[in-house]
């Protein structure tokens, strides 16, 4: 059963812990610029809305992988890197259109979300239940209202 | 890229006057002594700033210190004190604000930054990844801080910023130094200081990101603090209201400035400003870096004549001084906290002058001739006019832009409506209607008239019933609560009487300040939920997990209470004496709706408070033997 982590941006209040969550627990430093999970800011309008691998089912970062290292796993739905073959060309970043990927500068490597392995961190310290990690099909008006909400902003 | 374990392990100095720049290694006793943020800004300012020093000459220094803790998922562990010599007090200065600026600063590589001289044209600072660079800010030097703001921000995306506003350039004393577009280092003019320096904003940038020690001790620890908060009986209710949740019950026991502390609440005060009230205006709930309980509130004015504002706001204490201290409208409210972020001003000590000038106005003081305008309670144009005029030092508004202390001894008649305690306006707390430790602590604050270096972590708002008048305030709370307090055995047993249901409130209020110097060393919010359920203890965990120094919880206690007496010093330094920790004379002759202050009480409970401190009762100086016990001398 494929599995997601669902944002609805409504609730969260800008607060970071899950960008600290994904950096202290994936990388053992504490640094925004790290997570596997970004959130764009619009103070002015009060606006927070998270951005975190969506686990594409065709994925154009494979597409735009010039090493084939990415796949999908089609038992999980996770998106995959092989970091060996990969030369942190960065093509996959661009190809990405929720900015999702995020360039380790400690690994000197891309890297996507893989939901802890079960396990989503950042879904755990998330505390208004801005994130959910849970089953697509039981929750697909969630997921549309998340991302009409996404869709309907500036 | 260097890595960092717990501090970023650089102070930065900066010389305006000389344009010089210099970075120096954070020492290890520092961080055991002092620990960070107000720790930091306590010895550097009382090291470099001489004895009777110009507040807003070139030999004053500002201080950003960056607590501890910031840079770690530490619940709340986001906040910077900022300290100087202060324009209104001409004491020790300093105020404390949270959201972003301190995690971008130590990820851009500093613990410190320390601001010294004067600048010939206006500049401002720019700190990325350890480069620094003194700019020139001809382009906002005179925008308002928003707009100053859009034009930085748009130039460094993802950067953070701290900046004054016109009432800072004007050196309006007690102009506030603003942190992004919402927060501010408020209280005590800093603003002015860095106005004075014509030092428009510090622009931070960083990435350097800091470790943990040890990591997974760290990540448990401060998994256990997030689930202590959550614990708290605060937590729900902050969490949904802010800090607004004191407002209703401090207006029942008239324990509210209304109209300049004429009286203790207003009568349509319950109908005008309830929650549903509140909600109507609010949506969403705003954080700062690593909060969990995320009190502040996005609010749109839907309707009326400030049809299409929206911001963060809805904070009690600017809220209860205009609405309550000026008897502005809800809606009004927001407006002026707008202006006071745009124009980078201090809105408890701007609504206290206000309602200074409508009391002066309705009793004749001041002239509508003067004014250029009428000036009534309740008047929000008028109100608002008069706030502009301050901001930009117009006509009376020059006057008053001095602050309460000094615009009432300028204005023939006006001292005795100066609101202020060591020349800082108080707050929205009326003493008369509820003597706490709250009260006991505006007197014995170190920056003067101001509610936030001491609140007892056990806070009540349900009682204000006082069977032991000044000495104590009821505890009310059961067993387990008191049993969950995270304080040393002996002192609990001491300050909290649970037979009689009574906390002792001297000996409280020296508990509570040194706990909440604690917090603002390591860069934690002192919330209630927070002060509530984290104590020594856990902190002590966490720090040492964090950083790598071994320090127990008593060690940290004592690093807090080193800093206090740091502070202390200095006032005294500057020649504060005993008779300067007074509230004004309104309160000792006046009932404001309910009891008039007891003088002699207060000099006694104010006796015992120096006693628990280990000071001398007659002087209320630090004795030599404090001074020894805590390495000062």
């Amino acid at each position: 059963m494929n599995r997601l982590i669902i944002i609805d941006s409504n609730k969260c209040t800008g607060c970071g812990l899950c960008q600290m969550a994904c950096s202290i627990h994936r990388n053992g430093q504490c640094e925004a610029s790290l997570a596997r999970i970004l959130i764009y800011r619009d103070e002015k309008a009060g606006i927070f809305i998270p951005m975190t691998c969506r686990q594409c089912t065709d994925p154009p970062c494979a597409a735009a992988c010039l090493m084939n290292v990415i796949s999908k796993d089609y038992e999980t739905g996770i998106t995959i890197r092989n970091l060996e073959g990969c030369i942190s060309c960065r093509v996959c970043q661009v190809a990405c259109p929720f900015a999702a990927s995020i360039f380790n500068y400690l690994q000197e490597r891309v890297e996507n979300c893989d939901q802890c392995g079960g396990d989503p961190q950042c879904v755990k310290y998330c505390p208004y239940g801005a994130l959910k990690y849970t089953d697509l099909t039981d929750n697909m008006d969630l997921v549309r209202d998340a991302e009409a909400k996404r869709r309907l902003l500036p | 890229m260097r890595k960092s374990i717990g501090y970023a392990g650089l102070i930065l100095e900066v010389d305006l006057s000389e344009q010089h720049l210099r970075v120096r290694e954070l020492p290890d006793d520092m961080c055991r002594g002092y620990l960070g943020g107000i720790g930091f800004n306590a010895r550097i300012v009382y090291d470099q700033v001489p004895a009777g020093t110009d507040p807003l000459g070139p030999d004053n220094v500002l201080v950003f210190g960056v607590g501890a803790m910031v840079g770690s998922p530490f619940p709340t562990a986001s906040r910077t004190e900022v300290s100087a010599k202060s324009p209104m007090t001409g004491l020790f200065g300093t105020s404390n604000s949270g959201m972003f600026f301190g995690i971008q600063l130590k990820n851009a590589g500093f613990d410190a930054l320390v601001i010294k001289g004067q600048s010939p044209t206006p500049v401002y600072l720019l700190i990325e990844d350890g480069s620094v660079n003194i700019l020139g800010a001809a382009e906002i030097w005179g925008q308002d801080s928003w707009a100053a703001l859009d034009i930085l921000k748009n130039k460094y995306p993802g950067a953070e910023a701290a900046l004054i506003g016109p009432a800072g350039e004007n050196r309006v004393r007690f102009a506030c130094i603003e942190n992004s577009y919402y927060d501010a280092w408020a209280r005590t003019g800093l603003g002015a200081v860095m106005g004075a320096k014509k030092l428009k904003a510090i622009v931070v940038r960083g990435r350097q990101g800091l470790s943990p020690h040890r990591t997974d001790s760290f990540i448990e620890i401060a998994w256990k603090a997030r689930q202590l908060i959550e614990s708290s009986p605060f937590f729900q209710p902050f969490k949904s209201y802010g800090s607004m949740n004191a407002a209703m019950p401090y207006g029942s026991f008239k324990a509210l400035n209304a109209h300049n502390f004429n009286r203790g609440c207003l009568p349509d005060w319950k109908e005008n400003f309830a929650r549903n009230k509140v909600e109507e205006l609010t949506k969403g709930h705003i954080a700062c870096q690593s909060c969990i309980i995320a009190c502040a509130h996005w609010v749109e004015i839907r309707e009326g004549p400030y049809q299409g504002l929206k911001m963060k706001d809805m904070e009690v204490t600017p809220t209860v001084s205009f609405g309550s201290g000026c008897g502005m409208s809800l809606e009004a409210c927001v407006k002026a906290a707008e202006m006071g972020q745009r124009y980078g001003m201090d809105m408890v000590s701007a609504a206290s002058v206000m309602a200074m000038a409508a009391e002066m106005f309705t009793r004749g003081t001041i002239t509508a001739e003067e004014l250029g305008y009428e000036l009534n309670f309740g008047d929000d144009v008028a109100m608002l006019r008069l706030m502009d005029d301050i901001a930009h030092r117009r006509g009376l508004g020059d006057i008053l832009a001095e602050g309460a202390k000094l615009a009432g001894q300028k204005i023939a008649g006006g001292e005795e409506y100066a609101m202020h305690i060591k020349g800082l306006e108080m707050p929205m707390i009326d003493p008369r209607g509820r003597f706490s430790t709250w009260s006991l602590g505006m007197l014995t604050n170190v920056r003067g008239g101001d509610h936030l270096r001491c609140r007892n972590p056990i806070e009540n708002l349900r009682y204000n019933e006082n069977k032991f008048a000044y000495q104590k305030e009821r505890f009310g709370f059961d067993q387990k609560m008191y049993e969950a307090l995270d304080m040393p055995d002996h002192l609990k047993k001491k300050a909290i009487d649970l037979e009689a249901d009574t906390t002792d409130i001297a000996i409280m209020s020296r508990w509570a300040e040194d706990l909440i110097n604690l917090f603002n060393a390591l860069g934690v919010c002192i919330r209630p939920p927070v002060e509530h359920k984290i104590g020594p203890t856990i902190l002590a965990e966490a720090f040492t997990a964090w950083t790598g120094m071994e320090m127990t919880a008593e060690e940290l206690m004592c690093a807090a209470e080193r800093i206090w007496n740091v502070m202390k010093l200095f006032n005294l330094r500057e020649g504060e004496k005993t008779e300067d920790s007074r509230f004004p004379g309104r309160f000792y002759q006046e009932d404001g709706g309910a009891v008039k202050l007891d003088e002699q009480q207060i000099t006694r409970v104010l006796r015992q408070y120096y006693q628990a401190r280990g000071w001398e009762p007659d002087s209320g100086r630090p004795s030599p033997e404090k001074i020894k016990e805590l390495g000062l001398d």
